[in-house]
């Protein structure tokens, strides 16, 4: 795999692990659903 | 406004809304369609289109259905025709366009499950190691054709064991619609959607371990097969086929446009949070879909049958890719029957998790504008749609799935998502709508995102619905590509789709009406 490829799987894979780990730590830190 | 008290089911807890949602928009397209897409229009920079669209497209529609369903359910519309009336109320006609909201997941369900029923049955025959012992490609389609009924071979001679397992699959469906929202859906989901991540986070991990299984050809790698996917080619950017096909592959991925989303969210209470619990969601999609979809079936077809296989693999389509390629890559690890089994049960997950989603807003519908018990809409469902499900399972060959995919799960998607998102910014009107997503959120929306909802969205939407009709539409409606033999089995599903949608029309007219009397009724 090409420099770039790594570049786009890398970035890739912290955008949505990013987006995830920050929406369960909030889901679970609030109350549940009403 | 005066919203009535509610009876209706309600979730139980907000994860089980949040694995709902994502069960109903994780499918076989995360795992089949996605790295397909992705190789074939640019590999890693496809993701740019892919993410654009998401921020663009998927997220702003998530949080539109979730508003406009939390919003519907106030008023005990768990459907697209009474949602779209309480909104626009002025408007007459607004409901039967609603009508699609209920028809778009009706068609999707009557082929989709006989689709899932080959995961169980390829789950089944995983287990007792038919699959991984079939030798070559050849074989493995032969398998597949048999199964489908499409041809007598050695393997099948009839559809008996096939339609045993659709009528598994069928009955799993109805009966976990039938125990309702908490009890049936939210409880499947909370089980189902840990163990498909769980499996597929299993088969990643062997992926990424295959290394170079053939000393002889040293760059038939993992690495090399990674590349394969994610190597950008830059150049792809300029070109809109590559623009189109990742707004369509978010469109689709995420189960918008469909109405389901709406049902599920009209479940919900006027103070339960949207923005967060539907970010959430396509969170766990995109996780399934990039993470998961983009490191199992592509790096591991390269692994055993170089770029040139690949290549041609990928050309077959989706379905041989996951059916007849899996299998025969799958056959040549250890533990083949074992790793077969995972692959093809977490594509029965993802499958049963969207169907009972589609199943929904039709029960939905008639306990909400009929009045009638959940147990009896279960069981008229159940009914339609079991004898409407034999054209798909007898006829397969005949272009019927493809023409009922086209416009239940293609044509009222765009179409569906477009209006709505002009109905939500633009009749319902931008603030009052972005009020209405931050009543009970637990995080704001990016005040950007009033823009995004109100022009970029919409636009995006009218541009992806008028290319997509021009470059697929037009050829599938003019029937394009049909054999001869096969046009009067197209052209009977047609007939048979607009008697669908009458009927819902009527059913539409005739329920919100009773609805009114019975409201006016109680009043006095």
């Amino acid at each position: 795999m090409k420099l770039a490829g790594w570049v786009f799987f890398a970035l890739s894979w912290f955008l949505i692990l990013g987006l995830n780990v920050f929406c369960f730590i909030k889901v679970f830190s609030k109350r549940v659903i009403r | 406004m005066n919203q009535p008290k509610t009876r209706r089911d309600t979730w139980g807890s907000r994860l089980g809304i949040i694995m709902a949602v994502a069960g109903s928009a994780v499918g076989l397209g995360n795992f089949l369609r996605f790295p397909v897409q992705a190789a074939g229009n640019g590999g890693g920079a496809f993701m740019i289109p892919y993410l654009v669209s998401l921020v663009l497209l998927g997220i702003p529609l998530m949080w539109i259905e979730w508003t406009l369903g939390r919003f519907g359910g106030g008023f005990e519309h768990g459907t697209a025709p009474g949602i779209f009336h309480s909104i626009w109320q002025k408007n007459r006609f607004i409901k039967y366009f609603g009508v699609i909201g209920i028809f778009g997941p009706f068609v999707i369900f009557i082929y989709y499950t006989f689709i899932e029923s080959w995961t169980l049955a390829y789950s089944y025959y995983s287990l007792k190691g038919v699959l991984t012992g079939l030798p070559d490609q050849a074989a493995l389609q032969s398998f597949l054709k048999g199964f489908q009924g499409l041809e007598k071979n050695a393997f099948f001679t009839d559809l008996g064991l096939t339609y045993v397992f659709f009528l598994v699959t069928f009955f799993v469906n109805v009966a976990v619609v039938s125990y309702g929202i908490r009890g049936g859906i939210e409880w499947l989901c909370k089980i189902a959607m840990p163990v498909l991540l769980l499996f597929g986070i299993v088969l990643v991990g062997r992926v990424l371990t295959l290394g170079t299984p053939d000393p002889a050809r040293p760059d038939w790698n993992l690495v090399n097969g990674l590349g394969f996917l994610w190597n950008p080619d830059l150049t792809a950017l300029k070109s809109a086929k590559v623009w189109l096909a990742a707004a369509g592959q978010i469109f689709f991925t995420l189960s918008v446009g469909i109405g389901v989303i709406l049902t599920y969210a009209s479940y919900l209470s006027k103070g339960d949070d949207v923005v967060l619990s539907g970010l959430t969601a396509v969170g766990v999609n995109e996780f399934a879909e990039v993470i998961l979809g983009g490191c199992i079936i592509i790096p591991a077809a390269f692994v055993f049958f170089g770029p040139v296989g690949v290549q041609a693999i990928a050309k077959q389509g989706a379905f041989d890719l996951g059916f007849v390629t899996m299998p025969l890559v799958l056959g040549k690890i250890p533990l083949a029957a074992f790793f077969s089994f995972i692959w093809f049960a977490l594509l029965f997950l993802a499958g049963v998790t969207s169907s009972v989603s589609l199943a929904q807003p039709s029960i939905a519908f008639m306990e909400d504008e009929f009045n009638i018990s959940r147990k009896k809409a279960v069981g008229i469902f159940a009914a339609a749609a079991f004898i409407l499900c034999q054209p798909a399972v007898f006829w397969l060959g005949r272009g019927v799935v493809n023409e009922l995919d086209f416009w239940g799960g293609t044509f009222c998607l765009v179409l569906f998502g477009t209006v709505e998102a002009i109905l939500f910014a633009w009749v319902f009107g931008i603030d009052k709508a972005w009020e209405e997503i931050h009543h009970g959120a637990d995080m704001g929306v990016p005040a950007v995102y009033k823009f995004i909802i109100k022009y970029v969205t919409p636009v995006f939407l009218l541009i992806v619905l008028g290319a997509w009709f021009v470059q697929e539409g037009l050829p599938t409606i003019m029937m394009k590509g049909v054999a001869e033999a096969d046009r009067m089995f197209v052209f009977g599903t047609r007939i048979g789709l607009v008697a669908l949608f009458a009927v819902l029309a009527i059913l539409v007219r005739v329920g919100l009406r009773g609805r009114q009397r019975r409201r006016e009724r109680e009043r006095i």
